[in-house]
């Protein structure tokens, strides 16, 4: 998973590589400016005690050198690997969404919309530690203790060797102890918040009838108890990491304290001079500074993978239906042809349809009625190709839809369905997905056609007006005027009606089957109901039942 | 889900909620609500500082001794040991703070997410249908998370800066006065130049968290609206959107955290140039002999732990600025208006099946567009009323009064002879039996939605009702039966499926009430007629309130009502209105009408 992550980081390693150097040149410095600062002082001192002439101005341009470099060092770095790291991010985003597009809407059928949300904007979006917390901080860390410990080594491999101790327990004991704590809590509380959000979503949307249904508190409640669950984990993975910080300047401050006890006998056996030992001093505590971020990289650590192994759970899904590889051109007009199709949602239950043959003959008008889970949103779901049938095959004027690319055949097609709703946006972003380059007049004319004009007309902003999260300003019927204004635009020669009048009033349902005679002339078109609408005289008449087609009575 | 709201044309105006407090004022009264740790933490803080204290002198101390006195380890034996209870006392000092100020943040985001959830519910259906759903779970838990670092880093890190820099102070200022002074006139700068980029960092802040919501909203909206996309070609074409909104989405962050790192570098500057300052002027004294090794050392160990709360409050200040933008969040749900009444009532009567009366009822949405005028009307217990009329008539805010989702302007609704906003509004709903027209299924199993309203109730119940409602022989068919988990939107179940479950959940409470909304909207003919006889079945068994437009719905009821515009305007049997000349029969009488 790790190596799947960094295959995703190639583009920008450079960038990120830069970034890494930066850093470590930033820590160097400091590392650098406390120590000669502390040998500086005491140098100094000790030339004032003696009456020795010093040579200041060296030691005191490269302080004032490493305060600049640290400066400006820290604030580069922080700019360019953020930066690169964001510009990932936003590439993750719609390199996410390219892979879930083919997969909807049969795909993702057992996802709930929250849920996929949460992955698309917060798993992408702990992806950015994966480079800033941890890659980074661990590579810099290796480098300048490896640094440090040399340098020191030079005056006492033993203090060296004892600090090099001291710098294992604070960088890897004390983060992998956290990294303990965190790794059972970390994906429990990227679950409990992906839970609590679409429950969230669930009470918001479904107030109405959780209170209606008195079921309200309970489900309050409950979502409380989520709550608290989750600030509960969190804190349990606190719990070492609090401890961490502390614990870090602990070893710092034990460091400076091994740092005296070693090197205050070497002073007095003149193998260190008097500057070396608060130079020594500030060093050990300085090179602290390089292991500081290492607990918390490690405890982000888990939650990380966590996050992308949500993310590649989805990216890796097989796409319900496959694009063929060289897509035919598909023909204007003509028959659509059911040969034996069978559909099974899963190898283990019964086939949603079984061995259906049905003809659309051009320009003709088919109803398709049957009881409900008759299997009639599968017919549809096939003929939109967001899935291909288990057996048999569906033609397009003689040719395999599976030979069309996907996106291609879709445009041969318009629907007005229960289903197909508004989405967020204003009238005209509506009308437009229909037709994206329609210009005013046609969209007022196919508004007109929908009898749907006088209300827009009415309205103070006109097609300018937003339709809210699922439509839900506007009237059922108003909805499904504007939908079928959509398909006018999108002038194909197959048309779907899938229930198209549903849960309309009878006054509302005439004036949208009004609307739909427009849209049926010169069509052919597969009326899908439970009963006969008024669009004319269908030429065949089809019965769906239990996934098979009755013979005719 | 767009029942409670549909006949809203527009949305509500924005509430007007004078006694809420600004972002600022709300985040200032935030850690009231963890009032002891705080105190605590301000406490330790002093304590802190005179630990960095002490050891800094005991160090230079040590260091000075043997350095320049030529003392062996066994003479400084004293000062070391003394040196290993402060080390340690400051690290439980520092243990204890950040404990504490963790469980703070705990505690408040508790609390937080405990009102917020409870506010979102009080704002009621009818209100709820017109937000953003997306927005609101990004307020409860996104804008929730970001007020942690806030209370559990940012507060602590300001208490440490009014603390420690000041112990430090008072000890450097009598020992060496020239780097007191430098330390004196370098300290207020830091606040205010925080003050000065902060303004503009906390604008762009703010706006940052506006995006971050509204870039929620549309992924929400895009997910949930991939299949019609897909039928219009355009979901494709919404990757180049979706790429363009992370883009904006990335420059706009870069430009919050441009701001933020420019500040901490200044600070950092600040305090290296000071330090430097500081060390220059101790080092030519110390080479011209006016200073003892010894106060110069214990200053300059000093002199970074002087900066050092600064500079990390600094840092943290981005926390306080992301929590502000997160009150604000959090505020547009605390200023969500009440709209679901709030009855106080508690006592429940037993009996609700008393006569239904609607008297003088007003009521228009937040628009002034009124809904209903002056509406009037009886139901008898155990008749069967349908209610017919155009859409926008009034008939779904009937609907929605009468389930107690809104409170007429003026008028009344009583129970028997009680006011309903007298009654429980709790206990009334539980003797009714409501089926919307587009239900909604939770997550959960088939059975856990069937039982939603009737928890006890048992698996013969439960069968019972859905075979009342024809839902058992599908349901039976499903992978898991009863058990089969189902989700938003009742994925995997078809529209007439997922109302058939609806009928059974109203079912199963054996409502005195049934109220149905298009009940035989999204079904099948055979189902319909199913359904139409299990009304007839439930006849004189409870009182059934029908919003109906077939014919077959409205032959079997009792009384037919016409609404439009927001009145009635006939009333009677389907006999004596089809028979009448009037709004009825120029319906009924319609040609483009085919009777099933």
């Amino acid at each position: 998973m790790i190596g799947r992550l960094l295959r995703l980081y190639r583009p920008h390693l450079g960038w990120l590589a830069l970034g890494t150097l930066l850093a470590l040149a930033t820590l160097l410095a400091n590392i650098g400016l406390l120590t000669l600062s502390g040998w500086f002082i005491a140098a100094m001192a000790a030339a004032g005690l003696t009456g020795t002439a010093i040579n200041y101005f060296t030691p005191a341009a490269i302080i004032r050198g490493l305060a600049m470099i640290r400066t400006g060092g820290r604030y580069g770095e922080r700019l360019l690997t953020h930066e690169a790291t964001f510009r990932l991010i936003a590439g993750l985003r719609s390199w996410f969404y390219q892979r879930i597009e083919p997969l909807a809407p049969a795909g993702l059928a057992e996802l709930r919309s929250g849920d996929l949300l949460g992955r698309l904007q917060k798993d992408i979006d702990r992806l950015d530690a994966v480079y800033l917390r941890i890659l980074m901080p661990l590579v810099v860390a290796l480098l300048a203790v490896a640094l440090t410990v040399f340098f020191i080594s030079l005056y006492s491999p033993v203090l060296a060797l004892i600090l090099c101790l001291l710098l294992l327990v604070g960088g890897l004991l004390l983060p992998l102890w956290v990294w303990h704590g965190s790794r059972s809590r970390g994906p429990r509380e990227v679950e409990l918040a992906g839970r609590l959000r679409t429950e969230a979503i669930d009470l918001a949307q479904g107030m109405a009838e959780l209170q209606a249904y008195g079921a309200d508190r309970q489900w309050i409640e409950r979502w409380q108890q989520s709550a608290h669950a989750l600030v509960q984990t969190q804190d349990e993975r606190r719990r070492p990491q609090s401890l961490s910080g502390p614990a870090l300047i602990l070893l710092a401050h034990l460091a400076v304290f091994a740092t005296l006890l070693i090197a205050v006998p070497l002073l007095r056996s003149d193998l260190l001079a008097p500057p070396q030992l608060a130079m020594l001093a500030l060093c050990a505590i300085a090179c602290f500074e390089a292991i500081t971020p290492l607990p918390q990289a490690f405890a982000s650590l888990s939650e990380t993978a966590e996050a992308a192994r949500r993310l590649f759970g989805i990216v890796d899904r097989r796409p319900p239906i496959e694009e063929p590889s060289n897509p035919r051109p598909v023909p204007e007009t003509g028959e659509v042809r059911f040969e034996g199709v069978t559909l099974r949602y899963a190898p283990q239950l019964p086939p949603a349809l079984d061995s259906i043959e049905l003809r659309l003959p051009q320009n003709s008008l088919t109803l398709l009625t049957g009881p409900s889970g008759a299997g009639k949103t599968s017919v549809v779901n096939l003929l939109l190709r967001f899935l291909d049938p288990s057996e048999g095959c569906i033609r397009f004027a003689g040719q395999d839809l599976r030979a069309f690319d996907s996106d291609h055949w879709r445009q041969r097609i318009t629907v007005v369905s229960q289903d197909a709703q508004l989405i967020a946006g204003t009238i005209r972003d509506n009308l437009l997905l229909g037709r994206p380059d329609a210009d005013q007049g046609e969209l007022l004319a196919a508004c007109r056609q929908a009898h749907i004009l006088d209300f827009i007309e009415s309205l103070p902003d006109g097609l300018d007006t937003w339709v809210g999260e699922t439509g839900v300003n506007l009237s059922g019927g108003q909805a499904r005027r504007i939908a079928i204004a959509r398909a006018l635009l999108k002038s194909a020669p197959l048309v779907l009606l899938d229930e198209p009048t549903e849960g309309l009033d009878r006054a509302t349902e005439r004036e949208v089957v009004e609307a739909l005679r427009s849209l049926l002339q010169d069509r052919t078109v597969l009326l899908i109901s439970h009963r006969p609408l008024p669009l004319g005289e269908p030429d065949q008449i089809l019965y769906l039942e239990e996934g098979r087609l009755r013979p005719d009575d | 889900m767009a029942h409670p709201g549909r006949a809203l044309r527009h949305p509500f105006p924005p509430p007007v909620n004078d006694s809420h407090a600004t972002p600022d004022e709300w985040l200032k009264a935030l850690p009231g609500r963890a009032a002891r740790h705080f105190r605590l933490l301000r406490l330790l803080a002093p304590l802190t500082g005179a630990l960095i204290v002490a050891q800094a002198w005991l160090l230079a101390r040590i260091v000075d001794s043997a350095a320049f006195a030529g003392e062996a380890l066994d003479s400084l034996t004293p000062w070391l040991l003394a040196l290993l209870p402060v080390i340690l006392l400051r690290f439980l000092a520092q243990w204890r703070s950040e404990r504490l100020a963790d469980l703070a943040a705990a505690q408040v985001k508790r609390e937080l997410r405990d009102e917020l959830i409870e506010r979102i519910a009080q704002a009621g259906p009818v209100h709820l249908a017109n937000q953003q759903s997306g927005r609101l779970a990004a307020g409860l838990i996104d804008a929730v998370e970001a007020i942690d670092p806030f209370l559990a880093r940012y507060l602590p890190a300001r208490i440490l800066m009014g603390m420690v820099p000041l112990v430090i102070l008072m000890v450097v200022l009598p020992t060496d006065w020239i780097s007191g002074i430098v330390l004196l006139v370098t300290a207020p700068l830091v606040p205010l130049f925080m003050t000065l980029i902060g303004r503009q960092a906390e604008r762009l802040n703010q706006r940052q968290w506006r995006e971050l919501a509204r870039m929620g909203g549309y992924f929400l909206n895009v997910l949930q609206a991939l299949p019609t996309l897909k039928m219009f070609n355009a979901s494709r074409r919404e990757g180049t959107r979706i790429a363009r909104v992370s883009e904006d989405f990335r420059r706009s962050t870069m430009q919050v955290l441009r701001v933020a790192f420019l500040t901490s570098a200044v600070l950092e500057f600040l305090a290296a140039i000071s330090i430097a300052l500081i060390a220059v002027f101790i080092g030519f004294r110390l080479l011209d002999g006016e200073m003892a090794f010894f106060h110069g050392f214990f200053v300059l160990l000093l002199a970074p732990e002087f900066y050092q709360p600064l500079r990390n409050f600094g840092v943290q200040n981005h926390a306080r600025m992301e929590a502000v933008a997160a009150a604000e969040q959090i505020g547009r749900i605390l200023s969500l208006p009440i709209t679901s009444p709030q009855s106080t009532a508690t006592t429940a009567a037993d009996d609700y099946s008393g006569t239904l009366s609607v008297q003088g009822v007003y009521f228009a949405y937040g628009d002034d567009r009124t809904v209903l005028e002056d509406l009037s009307l009886e139901i008898a217990p155990r008749e069967h009323l349908a209610v017919v009329g155009r859409s926008g008539a009034g008939k779904s805010t009937l609907v929605n009064l009468l389930l107690g989702f809104i409170e007429p302007d003026e008028g009344s609704i009583l129970v028997g002879d009680r006011p309903l906003n007298a009654c429980s509004l709790a206990a009334w709903r539980g003797h009714i039996g409501w089926v919307p027209q587009r239900a909604r299924l939770f997550h959960g199993s088939v059975a856990d939605n069937i039982r939603l309203g009737a928890p006890d109730a048992s698996m013969t119940q439960v069968r019972r009702a859905a075979e009342a409602a024809h839902a058992l022989a599908f349901i039976e068919r499903l992978p898991e039966g009863f058990d089969t988990l189902v989700g938003e939107g009742g994925q995997g179940l078809s529209g007439g499926q997922v109302q058939r479950i609806a009928l059974a959940r109203a079912l199963v409470r054996r409502p005195d009430w049934l109220l149905l909304d298009e009940p035989t909207a999204h079904l099948d003919h055979e189902t319909e007629r199913a359904i139409l006889e299990t009304i007839e079945a439930l006849r004189g068994r409870c009182g059934i309130v029908t919003i109906a437009h077939r014919l077959e719905t409205l032959r079997r009821a009792d009384r037919i009502l016409v609404m439009d515009r927001a009145r009635i305007v006939q009333s009677g049997t389907f006999e004596e209105l089809s028979r009448a000349p009037g709004p009825f029969a120029e319906l009924l009488h319609d040609p483009a009408e085919i009777l099933p």
